[in-house]
């Protein structure tokens, strides 16, 4: 099954269990229905659908409304850059909504699309939900595998409180990463571990579990058994099980492909330096090159060859 | 004089004093926080409190003292707020610029200019999908309407046939510039009417005659049609302040701070001859030895209220 088919029927079951919830975004019910995210979803009688006016600001400030006087809403967007129009509601409102605990019992996500997939030119360069969830310390999850898209939307989608969920638009037509077994996930949502090997820890951020998830499989069969991790988080949470496993296996590799100079990695290496002994560190960020605003290829990619021979030697 | 009539009065002679009261202690200093003082708003503010019934919901902006005032009726819980103290009414955790009182109806006050028509239209969403038994009432003034975020708010209520009061309190002045010198004129009346929302003016600080006003749109509102009302009013507090640049004095609009040349008086008119003050408008409706005398009642309850 396709990332966006599995996300996408995920949301229709979700969004239909709801009374009183409130649908909003452009185009979310018309055209391509933000290419096929929100396509069919269909709610209950006393909930709605909106295809709403381009008012981001609005529509932010639209969700926070509704859910200090209790009504719950989802924020579809098509666009992360988008949300950029609405920063001020991510800070100042929810920070009222917040120390009040007004609308403590309704729920407001906003969802937006991360456009990763490249060749959207200079307007597109944002990748990294991290920069949006630390001005506010705002939760937000990106979702990458199968696991965390069933447990993301069954438990944070409609949920008390405030949060940005964001998926991958380059994911969207690629086969969904369905690792055989969960071996870990925190209370949050925030870490899920889906390996456990003695050789070095591998952890993923931002959209870059792909790469980790391929890099494990390419150390295996060169016999190095890797434990990989990937936070879904953007910012600091609670990692306490990666600093364990790290602890253990003294050899970290970090993989982070956003393109922002804030990056949740650096938390994460930051905490592991203080409190491991480590042998080996590989943190793989991106090297923009001077044609990084223009449409060229959002893929980061990685030197398994070289990272392999690092490990080894 | 009837009964809701003389309650009016005292309700904005009240608001006056207290206002004075707090710009005092403003004076001598006692604040860490800044305060939008509202000395000229009082007609509106009297009149929206009482017009607002069962569900119907206030959402103000940074300079949202008048409103916080006449919705609770006690000046002490608001003063502790502004000393930051756990007595106050939002237990000191929002200052002044962010207060709210929901079981007054007031749940939510933003310090960023045009925010809250956003919320707003949040606000009357979910009154009408639980659906809710009031309306939704917000105010900006003739600066957050510069804002593009009071665009999209009315597009947004009249698309969605959101009832809601857009109330915008018309001084105009944005901080130390009047309309003349930031911008264009807005016609409201068109702006509006582009949208096929309608509008009304209210001027002459009658309290009284405002209640009627804002009833009567009442329908419209509850029938889910947004309605823009421009409320003129001259936020008082003007002072002259002498530098070294300009010996002679400078003129200083009142925009926050304390107004250093209101004084705290047993008759608390600002402006002796000018419907620009509520204080003056109040002789259409008593003699003048009436209106002393309450005033001074009015002064030692809420000395006596404040020193408990």
């Amino acid at each position: 099954m396709k990332y966006l088919e599995f996300v996408n029927t995920l949301l229709k079951n979700e969004v239909s269990k709801h009374d009183k919830l409130i649908l909003f975004g452009q185009n979310i019910s018309a055209g391509s229905c933000l290419g096929g995210l929100t396509k069919g979803l269909s709610v209950r009688p006393s909930s709605k659908i909106i295809n709403s006016t381009n008012s981001e600001n609005t529509l932010c400030g639209f969700g926070f409304g509704m859910m200090m006087n209790g009504v719950s809403s989802i924020f579809f967007m098509k666009q992360l850059d988008f949300l950029l129009l609405g920063i001020d509601h991510l800070v100042n409102t929810y920070n009222i909504i917040r120390n009040m605990k007004l609308g403590s019992n309704s729920s407001f996500t906003i969802m937006p699309i991360v456009v990763d997939n490249g060749y959207q030119g200079p307007q597109s360069s944002l990748n990294n939900l991290p920069d949006f969830c630390s001005i506010a310390r705002i939760p937000g999850f990106s979702i990458m595998t199968k696991w965390e898209a069933e447990k993301i939307i069954s438990t944070e989608l409609v949920s008390p409180g405030f949060r940005i969920i964001t998926v991958s638009q380059r994911l969207f037509k690629e086969e969904l990463l369905s690792p055989e077994k969960l071996y870990y996930s925190n209370d949050n949502n925030t870490v899920f571990q889906y390996s456990l090997g003695k050789d070095a820890t591998i952890v993923c951020f931002n959209f870059s579990f792909p790469q980790g998830w391929l890099l494990h499989q390419e150390l295996q069969k060169s016999n190095i058994d890797t434990s990989i991790f990937n936070v879904t988080s953007a910012t600091p949470t609670n990692w306490s099980k990666i600093i364990d496993n790290v602890q253990s296996t003294q050899k970290l590799i970090v993989i982070d492909d956003s393109k922002s100079q804030n990056l949740a990695c650096d938390a994460l290496v930051a905490e592991i330096c203080v409190t491991c002994n480590l042998k080996k560190k590989i943190i793989l960020k991106r090297q923009l090159s001077n044609d990084w605003l223009n449409p060229t290829s959002d893929l980061m990619e990685i030197d398994i060859k070289h990272i392999m021979s690092q490990l080894i030697n | 004089m009837g009964l809701d009539n003389k309650k009016i009065i005292h309700d904005i002679l009240w608001l006056r004093l207290a206002q004075m009261i707090v710009n005092e202690e403003y004076k001598a200093g006692k604040f860490k926080i800044p305060i939008h003082l509202a000395f000229g708003h009082e007609a509106i503010a009297v009149a929206m409190n009482h017009f607002m019934e069962g569900d119907d919901k206030l959402i103000l902006s940074h300079r949202n003292i008048a409103y916080n005032l006449a919705r609770h009726g006690r000046l002490k819980p608001i003063l502790d707020e502004y000393f930051l103290k756990p007595s106050g009414l939002a237990e000191g955790k929002l200052g002044s610029m962010n207060v709210i009182n929901s079981q007054k109806g007031i749940i939510y006050s933003s310090s960023i200019l045009g925010n809250n028509f956003s919320v707003a239209t949040g606000v009357a969403m979910a009154q009408k999908i639980l659906p809710q038994n009031g309306i939704t009432i917000v105010l900006g003034g003739d600066g957050s309407i510069e804002e593009g975020t009071f665009h999209e708010s009315l597009l947004m209520l009249k698309s969605l046939n959101l009832g809601a009061f857009v109330i915008v309190e018309n001084n105009e002045w944005s901080m130390s510039t009047r309309i003349d010198q930031r911008r264009c004129p807005i016609d409201l009346e068109k702006l509006t009417s582009s949208y096929n929302i309608k509008y009304v003016r209210l001027e002459g600080n009658n309290s009284i005659e405002y209640i009627e006003q804002l009833k009567k749109l009442r329908k419209l509102a509850l029938d889910g049609m947004p309605v823009c009302i421009e409320v003129m009013v001259t936020t008082m507090g003007d002072w002259i302040m002498k530098t070294p640049e300009n010996p002679n004095g400078k003129f200083v609009n009142y925009h926050a701070g304390p107004a250093p040349t209101v004084e705290l008086k047993d008759w608390p008119l600002l402006i002796k001859t000018s419907e620009e003050d509520p204080i003056f408008v109040l002789n259409k409706h008593a003699n003048s030895s009436v209106l002393e005398e309450m005033s001074r009642e009015i002064r030692d309850e809420i000395k006596k209220d404040i020193s408990t």
